[in-house]
């Protein structure tokens, strides 16, 4: 049975009508049409839907859209003005840190979530922080770079 | 602009300046930054999933939890007759039948859906429709499939065994295809002074790009149209496909393949689970999706790198090659997949095998299994990475023999630079290249005599090596043999002004992660000097495109690259003709010139202005202008067409612990030759993640199967695949050689990556493993393996 879910996104109160065992990656992608945040394994472990929730990474396959009642939730979509994201995004292009894109929303979140977190992450830290961000793409090279050049643009 | 404080940094690996400098810094050999990247960093990429359609049903596939086994009957769940759909339910679908003209290849016929028998575990029974997924797999679950259970073949050694049931009833054996070359080399064992014999495995792998794949059908009623929307590196193959399994006309079927999350071979494939969507969206008047989870990839296709190697080889006193007697066995899974069938990677073990060596005499046997595992499809490098590590492991064994070095033995047997271009005995065309320069520099660039320090003070660390080349982006030369499907022919591209001056371009293949959209602007810009934002590339769209055999073969930069050239200094062509009279000159005192066609050192006209002229004023035109217009399709292939070479040496520092198994990556560094890089930013990046998916085949990557046939890594908690804590920071080193046969002297290297890593980690670890007497035979290289080596050499 659908019943109405009531959370904010992206800073607007939304109500979504959904299977509470829907995940809240399928409620963001189909009920609210947010298809920025991808789905690769639904178990956990890709990384692919990283979201914010309530201001911290999670990952919005492993949460039922009904637990998300109440919550506070952030998509890629709704990082426009947000100077570490636009950091990021800059280093991203600049470093090659994506080649088809798919892994890129979930690790946009969780290098946002490292750099504000560990401002004094050096390379192996921030190997270790994106153990739960796959990529089958680039190899990681890029987006450790990037991660680390914002890091570097912030200590100035 | 590009400044030079914002160019990327990621092609400074090594720090080697790259030789073919863009003269703007934004065509051929300029590290541009991606047209695409603001649309996927915004999360506004479109994938199929990213889709939906009023009215759309979702598909969930009832599967075969068995290996092997006659299928009695299905009992739909009540009530929902009209909605599951069983294989004799839709008649209107042809099997699958991917042939191949080599003699002695026996066909298999897959039916979309299971008909009579299923064949391997995950094989699709039944579609079930709902208007979302978890309702139409609630509407699977529901389903009463009904078997008779038969022994699996789930071993490719057993797959011709005394008495072991036949997979394809009416075939002789459970075999695709044998091939061999005979050559008796009995007599190198009085001659040589090292011999050796190796037996190799290489586990079954899953490709796993981290979007899997989808569909999306719908049936446009006013063009009698099917509208297929799929995850496909190779959109007109797969409506070439569809097309011939429905019985339509090609002009009724049109393929939208829309961002792809990643390929690597997974993408190169029609789907059974296409036709079924196609031919219920026919049916049922409503567009239907299908979205593959990932359960549906680990377990119903894991179906690539599976090989297993008997290597014999001689080698005189200062390690040159006498001869190499290979047995390969390669598990092609149930079926012969559409279109690369099941015995490309097999049949083609003989004719890779020498790699980069000069090999003066070869045996070899091949043999194409059919087992009850998921159909067979090329994954990046197809099968060089198997045999390079072969290759690999073998020249460091027959190094060991001889007390030479890793180095030593390699640089005797390289094809040298003088030999290019060079025909080995197996008839491979080698463009150009300087093999032995890229294996002294990898040498150089880890330090070997550190290792061998640290080896003196007890510590278990090793250094590997792999050299390799690898053939791309050949042709109708090479492939016509094979009689596939599908043969490579003329690639082509159009291009055209828009009506304000952009230049708009159209190619028939797919990027997946390649970043078209900026590389072949940088081509078109190279021509016709328009500034890269000012073009458009359409691709993946069949209905758009001109045809292309599409993105595989590491082709597309060769191929697809030639004709962008090509199509763009035709419509220059074009737009010197009208610029001329324009100017009022003749044709052969204007030229092009950063984006205008000018009076040679004088004045010009925008390229804009003549596209406005052609489309909007064509009062200003003369009457005997060229009434082709701005618009020109070009067909390109290189000449010769049998393939590129690009090639590489890896180098690997490994550190074992002896206690727990597990291997460390100390420093890894790749030389690489692509000739001349369109990009090199993103050449970097395709080595780079090729060099990371061989790292997951080398170390961590594993399908195990049961003696049922059972899969047993069902989840990414199973199935491991390398994350950022597993690939080392590589360092990338480039040679620049031309090839002689392509447009600019670019060669293929998207696969290239992934071919080294196996050969050069397992080298680095046997390297330090050598004190133990221990050596790691099969892949991959786990903590379970390492230690059972050592544990065998204690014995
Ligand atoms: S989709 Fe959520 S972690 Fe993979
Ligand atoms: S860019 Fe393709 S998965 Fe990361």
């Amino acid at each position: 049975m659908k019943r109405p879910i009531s959370l904010t996104v992206n800073g607007r109160a939304e109500t979504v009508l959904a299977e509470p065992r829907t995940h809240l990656a399928g409620l963001l992608r189909e009920g609210l049409r947010l298809t920025g945040t991808h789905i690769g394994c639904e178990h956990g472990v890709c990384g692919a839907c990283t979201v914010e929730v309530d201001g911290a990474p999670a990952r919005a396959c492993l949460l039922h859209a009904g637990a998300a009642e109440g919550a506070s939730v952030r998509t890629v979509e709704g990082f426009d003005g947000d100077a570490v994201m636009t950091a990021l995004r800059e280093a991203f292009s600049a470093e090659h840190a994506l080649q088809c894109g798919y892994c890129t929303p979930g690790m946009l979140v969780t290098a946002r979530d490292i750099i504000l977190r560990l401002p004094d992450a050096d390379e192996a830290r921030v190997r270790e922080e994106l153990a739960g961000n796959l990529c089958r793409c680039t190899g990681y090279r890029g987006i450790v770079r990037a991660i680390l050049r914002v890091l570097a643009q912030r200590r100035g | 602009m590009t400044t030079a404080s914002d160019r990327p940094s990621a092609s400074e690996g090594v720090n080697r300046p790259h030789s073919h400098a863009s003269k703007t810094g934004k065509g051929v050999g300029a590290s541009l930054r991606r047209k695409e990247d603001a649309r996927f960093l915004h999360g506004r990429g479109r994938y199929v999933g990213d889709i939906a359609v009023p009215g759309m049903l979702e598909v969930a596939f009832l599967r075969s939890p068995v290996a092997h086994a006659r299928l009695l009957g299905v009992t739909k769940p009540a009530g929902a007759q009209d909605r599951v759909f069983l294989a004799a339910d839709l008649p209107e679908i042809a099997p699958i039948r991917a042939v191949s003209a080599l003699p002695g290849f026996r066909v298999s016929e897959q039916t979309a859906l299971a008909t009579g028998k299923v064949r391997h575990v995950g094989e699709a029974i039944a579609a079930c429709l709902a208007s979302s997924r978890a309702e139409a797999e609630d509407l699977a679950a529901a389903c009463e499939p009904e078997f008779e259970v038969l022994p699996a073949i789930s071993d490719m050694l057993t797959a011709r065994a005394p008495g072991v049931p036949l997979i394809h009833e009416h075939w002789a054996e459970n075999v695709f295809l044998e091939t061999r070359r005979e050559e008796d080399l009995s007599d190198l064992d009085a001659v040589a002074a090292a011999k050796v014999t190796r037996v190799l495995r290489t586990s079954r792998q899953s490709m796993a790009p981290i979007e899997g794949r989808g569909v999306l059908a719908e049936w446009d009623t006013r063009l009698e149209q099917l509208v297929v929307t799929t995850a496909s590196q190779q959109p007109h193959v797969s409506k070439t496909g569809i097309a011939e399994a429905l019985g339509l006309d090609e002009g009724q079927v049109r393929v939208i393949a829309p961002d792809v999350g990643g390929g690597f071979g997974y993408k190169a494939i029609l789907l059974p689970e296409e036709l079924v969507c196609c031919a219920l969206a026919m049916r049922l008047q409503r567009p239907v999706r299908w979205l593959e989870d990932r359960l549906e990839q680990l377990t119903a296709n894991a179906n690539c790198r599976e090989h297993h190697y008997i290597v014999t080889a001689w080698a005189d006193r200062e390690g040159r090659l006498l001869g190499c007697d290979v047995d390969a066995t390669v598990d092609s899974g149930a079926y012969s997949s559409y279109p690369f069938s099941a015995c490309l990677e097999a049949a083609q073990i003989g004719s890779i095998f020498p790699g980069p060596y000069i090999l003066p005499r070869f045996r070899y046997h091949t043999l194409s299994a059919c087992t009850n595992k998921p159909p067979i499809l090329p994954y990046r490098g197809v099968a060089r990475p198997g045999v390079c590590y072969a290759m690999e492991t073998t020249l460091d064994a027959l190094a060991r023999q001889l007390g030479l070095s890793a180095e030593a033995i390699r640089a005797v047997n390289l094809v040298p630079k003088e030999a290019m271009p060079y025909r080995n005995l197996v008839g491979k065309h080698f463009d150009s290249g300087d093999y032995k320069e890229a294996l002294r520099r990898a040498v150089a660039l880890v330090d070997v005599p550190k290792v061998r320090a640290r080896q003196a003070k007890g510590e278990c660390v090793g250094v590997g090596l792999a050299s390799f080349c690898e053939q791309g982006a050949h042709g109708t030369s090479v492939y016509h043999g094979w009689g596939m499907p599908m043969v490579p022919g003329f690639e082509q591209a159009q291009a055209r002004f828009t009506p304000d001056g952009v230049l708009e371009l159209r190619v028939g293949l797919h990027s997946h992660g390649q970043g078209l959209e900026t590389t072949l602007a940088q081509v078109a810009h190279e021509i016709l000097g328009v500034d890269p934002a000012r073009v458009r590339l359409v691709h993946g769209d069949t209905a758009l495109t001109p045809y292309s055999t599409g993105t595989w073969g590491s082709r597309a930069m060769v191929m697809a690259g030639g004709a962008v050239a090509e199509a763009c200094r035709q419509l220059g062509e074009r737009a010197l003709t009208i610029g001329a009279a324009l100017l009022q000159a003749e044709r052969g005192e204007v030229e092009l010139a950063g984006g205008t066609v000018r009076r040679r050192g004088g004045a010009g006209i925008a390229l804009e202005e003549i596209a406005r002229t052609w489309y909007r004023r064509p009062q200003n035109l003369p009457a005997d202008v060229d009434r082709g217009g701005l618009d020109v399709t070009a067909g390109y292939r290189p000449d010769p067409d049998t393939g590129t070479h690009s090639y590489a040496c890896h180098a690997v520092v490994a550190r074992v612990d002896v206690e727990t198994g597990a291997v460390t990556l100390e420093d890894y560094v790749v030389v690489e030759d692509g000739g001349v890089l369109v990009n090199p930013m993103i050449v970097d990046g395709q080595v780079l993640g090729g060099t990371a998916q061989g790292i997951g085949t080398a170390l961590y990557e594993e399908m195990p199967y049961d003696a049922q046939g059972q899969p047993l890594a069902g989840t990414l908690a199973d199935y491991l695949l390398p994350g950022a804590t597993e690939v080392p920071d590589i360092r990338l080193d480039h040679m620049e050689t031309p090839s002689p046969w392509t447009r600019f002297g670019q060669k293929g290297i998207g696969e290239s990556g992934a071919i080294g890593p196996a050969g050069a980690i397992l080298n680095a670890i046997n390297d330090a493993l050598a004190p133990l007497g221990a050596e790691v035979f099969d892949l991959p290289a786990t903590p379970a393996r390492v230690l059972a080596a050592i544990e065998a050499a204690r014995r």
